[in-house]
Order: C-alpha cells, then structure tokens, then sequence
C-alpha cells in the first residue's frame, strides 16, 4: 500500500508507468526508426477518412442511406458548428480542408481509446504541430493575399477605433498574440490535453491491473478495483475530452481562416 | 449595431473570437512587457521592472480586449 510512488523500480513495488515508458516506442520494424506505433496510427488514420469520404460521396444519391447518410451527417456537423460561424458565405470553399482536419484530428484522439491500438497519435507534439504549423502558413498567406501583404499586419496589428498614442503599447501585443502565442497555443492545447489523457487512463489501468492480477492481496484488492472503476469512468470522459478538441482544433482553424479573409470589424 | 439587427451566426463569432483570443492577448502583454522588465532589470541591475513590466502587460491587453471585444 505504502508503494504508491511515482516512479519506483518495476520489481516487487508498484510503479506507476513513466511519459519514457507510454511515449518513447520502440521502432516496429527494428532498423527503421522513424516507423513507430503514433506513425503507424496515423497512416491507418489518414486511410480510414480517405476510405469514409470515399464509400460515402464517390457516388452520391440525393436521398443519402447507409455509410452517406452517416458521414452526411458528420459534415453537416462541420459545416453548421465550424465553417459557418467564422466564415459565413465562403464556408463551403474551406469545408474539404476543415472537413479533414475534424475527422483526422478526430480519429487521431479516438485511437487512444480503441482497444488494442490505444495510443492518441496527437500526444507526440510532432502531428500537432504540422497541422498547426500548415493553418499558420495558410493564414498569413491568405492575408496577405486578400488584405494586402502591409495592410495584413496593419489591419492586424493596428485594429481601429483606439487613441493614437496608445498604438505603440497595443502594437507589440496583437503582433505577438497573433504570430506567436496563437499558433503555438493552437497545436499544445491539443497536444497536451491527449498526453494528459493518456497517463491518465495508462496510471488507473496500470493500479487495476497490479492489485487485482499481479499482487493480489487483501488490502491491494479493493485498489484495484477503485483502478478499474476509474479506468471505465475516464474512458468514457476521455472520449469527451477526444471530441471536444478535434472540435476546437477545426474550430480554430476556421477561425484564423475567416480572421485572415476579412478585416476585423 | 442594434440588438434587433444583431445575427445568431456573428454573434457566435464574435464570441468565439473574444473568448480564445483573450487568453492569448493576456499571455502576449505580460510576456512582451514582462520580457522589456526583465531585460531592463539585468541591464541596470534591479529586479522592480520585471513584475512591473508583467503588470503593465496585463493591464494594457485587458484594456485591448475591452475595447474590441466590450462592446
């Protein structure tokens, strides 16, 4: 009971599991070293939304059944949530890249529960920060196309309706919360949130399993269980955890996307 | 803009703006101000300016957020 310390020795004690031990993998294939588990994940991810859309609207029918109607409804989902509150009229031309980004972000979290598989691809910040740094780039890119390559940082760092003298405080502020803050935000709330996640449910799973299989004593057992009760109660939190921040992450996205189209205010 | 002529879809957006950008803003105005403390605190050797720096950092992007967003 006394040998509840993070990060005893594996022996007689309990341990809990370390972020090395859940998030250091070995390569799958011994040699090539970048082919790990989250790599594995999320080229099976990026199959299964291409093999969805696909089953779903390569031959679409008005009246939508089976495998349409269930992914219908997932796009109506990001069109109506996500791409229409920040970007108006010009929603439907950004629904394919948005679209993706909901169901591979989504997916990508799912997968830190799915059994057997059980590894949130997002908790390596490496994916994160790809998709994060790609909506930076397409940011910029889109103010400065449509805002002028000077009147993207004007508008951006000089909004109107403020005294004048007051411009050179505010100034470095917008510029740093924009350029800097917002996009590394964007890609460690996700990222953060997943690797929580999974310590979480790996150090609950990990007491069921010591006190009930490995050291099953008297005292321990009723630990165990409490491990499994919680296991199962932050399963199912996680899986609410999992969607809401593929939601924000689409969501900012559209966001930022809508922000560089048009002026603020 | 009139209560009346007020739409659901802005409204939404504008919240949704206000509410993630706020943090970020805060965050910003006490790392530059704080970041100016800091290094005018190594360069004459005080240590006043930094929380003086993160203050005024935080107070200036409160005042930011409230008038774009406050109205």
């Amino acid at each position: 009971m006394s040998a509840l310390t993070v990060l005893a020795p594996h022996g007689d004690q309990f341990g809990a599991p370390t972020p090395g031990e859940l998030f250091d993998l070995p390569p799958i294939i011994p040699g090539v070293d970048w082919f790990t588990k989250p790599v594995l994940l999320a080229i099976l991810t990026s199959i299964v939304v291409i093999a969805l859309c696909w089953g779903a609207f390569a031959n679409p029918k008005i009246v939508p059944r089976g495998l349409q109607n269930v992914v219908e409804y997932g796009y109506m989902f990001v069109r109506d949530q996500v791409a229409r509150p920040f970007l108006g009229k010009d929603a439907d031309q950004w629904m394919g890249l948005l679209v993706s980004i909901f169901f591979v972000v989504l997916l990508w979290n799912f997968m830190g529960v799915i059994p057997v598989l059980q590894f949130p691809v997002a908790s390596h910040i490496a994916f994160p920060i790809v998709l994060a740094g790609l909506i930076y780039i397409l940011k910029i890119y889109l103010g400065m196309k449509h805002q002028g390559p000077l009147g993207y940082f004007k508008n951006m760092m000089f909004p109107p309706g403020l005294p004048k003298f007051i411009y050179v405080l505010l100034a470095p502020i917008e510029f740093l919360s924009n350029l800097i803050i917002a996009p590394f935000t964007h890609a460690v709330r996700l990222f953060a949130n997943m690797f929580a996640g999974h310590m979480l449910l790996a150090f609950f799973s990990m007491v069921g399993f010591w006190f009930l299989f490995e050291k099953l004593t008297p005292l321990g057992a009723p630990v165990g269980v409490v491990g499994v009760v919680m296991t199962i109660v932050l399963t199912g939190f996680e899986m609410f955890i999992q969607f809401l921040q593929a939601f924000l992450f689409a969501m900012l996205a559209a966001m930022y996307i809508g922000n560089s189209l048009h002026a603020e205010h | 803009m009139s209560a009346q002529e007020r739409r659901p879809e802005t409204d939404g957006r504008d919240f949704a703006d206000a509410m993630w950008s706020v943090p970020s803003y805060l965050l910003a105005g006490m790392a530059f101000y704080g970041g100016l403390g800091w290094l005018l605190d190594r360069w004459l050797d005080m240590s006043a300016f930094f929380p003086i720096g993160v203050i005024l950092g935080v107070v200036l992007a409160g005042y930011l957020a409230y008038r774009k967003f406050g109205r």
